[in-house]
């Protein structure tokens, strides 16, 4: 009996480690560049007339790569510069927590390039669902991170739920929905406007590892 | 059973409210007051009170400064409080060892 609390106290302190560990991170340059990237690339998406669903959406997934790419290589940087591992025990559970929801919308995305819609709202409904996968992804993340980066996964979920009510409400014959360029527009914004803000927000409020 | 480990473990660290803390500071050079509320979930009054009892047994050492104009007070591990962190760690340990059936 003995031995189940002193088990239990040392995965606690071995969570409660690799919580800190994890919780040091700078999250506000992946945040920026991440959001610029993504206002840019809604603004490009735009110019170039994206139409087709299928031009939509490979797009896109490949506007997430490169955030992907980007994300690593920024972590991994500050890994190096801070002499620690890059693949400690911490970023591989959130890389476990975020693989579910991220691997969703990647299926998601298939499905839909595959099915090639011709209604509008069909292929617009996919915004809300990868931005309601992404906060699920950030959400689950968070469990190891500020509290701040769960209630932005919050906000991914409660603006993809009212981002689909809207499309869901207004898709009668009478009322025009928007068009694809314009989603590349919406996505640019709730995507890159969203971590751009967090991103500015994080820089004037993260401690900084030299400030006593 | 060999009890003496058990007898051994750190009152002060011992704790349910106290543990944690130390477990957090033990991964990082400092954490800041509103760091360890967040991570802990635990109210204000009830951090302090764990911290206060932490200082004074020498354990953990409070820093108080500005940054941009606010207050940030600064929580760490002193070597003595990493010492006895490690010391209780190594005595669980010692427990679970004890305590499983002998091969």
């Amino acid at each position: 009996m003995r031995n189940n609390w002193a088990e239990e106290n040392l995965h606690v302190i071995r969570v409660l480690m690799e919580c800190s560990a994890i919780y040091r991170r700078a999250l506000a340059p992946v945040m920026g560049v991440v959001g610029v990237t993504g206002l840019a690339a809604g603004a490009l998406g735009a110019a170039m007339n994206l139409e087709t669903p299928r031009l939509f959406i490979g797009y896109w997934v490949a506007v997430a790569l490169v955030c992907l790419t980007q994300a690593f290589f920024i972590i991994r940087r500050q890994a190096l510069k801070q002499l620690e591992p890059f693949w400690t025990p911490p970023a591989r559970r959130v890389a476990q927590a975020l693989a579910p929801a991220f691997f969703a919308g990647l299926v998601m995305g298939i499905v839909f390039w595959l099915v090639n819609p011709a209604e509008p709202l069909t292929l617009l409904l996919l915004v809300p669902v990868w931005m309601i996968l992404y906060g699920l992804a950030l959400h689950a993340a968070g469990f190891f991170m500020p509290r701040g980066f769960r209630l932005f996964g919050w906000g991914f979920i409660v603006c993809g739920l009212a981002v689909a009510a809207y499309l869901i409400c207004v898709s009668r014959p009478d009322i025009s929905l928007p068009n694809v360029p314009f989603a590349n527009l919406g996505m640019g914004a709730f995507f890159g406007g969203a971590h751009t803000a967090y991103g500015l927000y994080l820089h004037f409020t993260e401690k900084r590892p030299d400030v006593a | 059973m060999n009890t003496k480990p058990f007898l051994q473990l750190d009152r002060v660290i011992h704790e349910k409210g106290r543990l944690p803390i130390l477990s957090l500071l033990a991964a990082s050079p400092e954490l800041s007051f509103t760091d360890l509320r967040g991570l802990l979930n635990m109210t204000d009054g009830n951090l302090s009170m764990h911290i206060k009892t932490l200082r004074e047994a020498g354990l953990v050492s409070v820093t108080k400064s500005f940054q941009r104009r606010r207050p940030l007070t600064t929580c760490a591990l002193t070597p003595a409080g990493r010492k006895a962190f490690a010391a209780y760690i190594d005595l669980l340990e010692e427990i679970v060892r004890q305590a499983r059936p002998k091969q």
